[in-house]
């Protein structure tokens, strides 16, 4: 039985998240540090390992107590976006370890397509992995158990809370 | 070392701006849609200058950005401008027609009834009034 129960997210730290990812890895590309990309996919590693957005401190005590950013709470599955960004992390170490094997255009090109992914979730509202994540639940693949919001196409941010 | 840096900035302009022309493209498709789907929403075109503007009740930058920048570009234009709100959830047929995805997203129909601008997520009113004024 797949569940339909819908949890608050707060869109604003996945957004704070993606923006911060995308800055750092187009400032390794441009300044040729591998480290870098290594420290984004060890970040979004320790996010996924604790269920949070990688850079979500960022958001939590900088950007929200001083009201930079509001917070942009829907109702919507954590874990499409918790999947997204572990995705994302295994792109990242595949990348940073082509880097650092010398495989430049190989570990360039999985960052850029972790860019690219950041970016149509940030400024499109569009999560490729939580698209990936709603298509895997059709193949009833354990721990792929939520769908998507009703009246959401999978992977869209939600336009409204279902249930306020 | 400097030339590379550059070389490497000029490569990271170049994959930005491709982006940027994608989302470029993908806008004008909206533009289409929306140009073919004008007549789900007036029988009769009112002759001015249209905003569509697609929202839910729920969403947070449509109550503090969006409609008070709407609200302020009405007082300024008066009858000289329709501003046509839609509410998503109680019209999600509308927006699938529209092809709007997300909210705020704003579209602006000249007197024509031609779609020539849409804004996906927050239009300011400065940046509204300057579309205005090109329509």
């Amino acid at each position: 039985m797949k569940s339909q129960t819908l949890q608050k997210v707060d869109h604003s730290a996945l957004k704070t998240n993606q923006i911060i990812i995308i800055t750092l890895n187009i400032l390794a590309f441009i300044l040729n540090q591998p480290w870098l990309a290594a420290f984004v996919a060890l970040m979004m590693g320790i996010g996924s390992a604790l269920k949070i957005p990688g850079f979500g401190f960022v958001y939590k005590f900088i950007l929200k107590p001083r009201g930079w950013m509001k917070p942009d709470v829907l109702d919507d599955n954590p874990e499409p976006h918790r999947f997204a960004q572990f995705l994302g992390f295994l792109f990242m170490t595949g990348g940073s370890v082509a880097l650092f094997l010398g495989s430049s255009v190989l570990g360039w090109s999985l960052v850029w397509l972790v860019v690219a992914l950041a970016a149509l979730n940030a400024f499109g509202g569009f999560c490729v992995g939580c698209a990936v994540y709603y298509w895997l639940v059709r193949f009833n693949l354990p721990g792929f158990t939520k769908q998507p919001p009703a009246g959401i196409f999978p992977g869209m941010k939600p336009k409204a809370s279902a249930n306020v | 070392m400097n030339t590379e840096l550059l070389l490497r900035f000029g490569l990271a302009i170049g994959i930005i701006s491709l982006g940027i022309f994608i989302y470029w493209l993908i806008n004008q498709r909206l533009l289409v849609r929306a140009q073919n789907n004008v007549f789900t929403l007036f029988k009769q075109f009112p002759n001015k200058p249209v905003i569509v503007y697609f929202t839910t009740p729920d969403c947070v930058p449509c109550k503090t950005i969006q409609r008070p920048a709407l609200n302020q570009l009405s007082g300024l234009m008066g009858d000289k401008l329709e501003v046509v709100e839609i509410d998503a959830t109680q019209r999600p047929d509308l927006a699938r027609q529209w092809g709007v995805l997300s909210v705020p997203t704003t579209f602006l129909l000249n007197a024509r009834g031609e779609a020539r601008y849409v804004n996906n997520g927050v239009a300011r009113v400065e940046k509204l009034m300057e579309q205005l004024q090109t329509l």
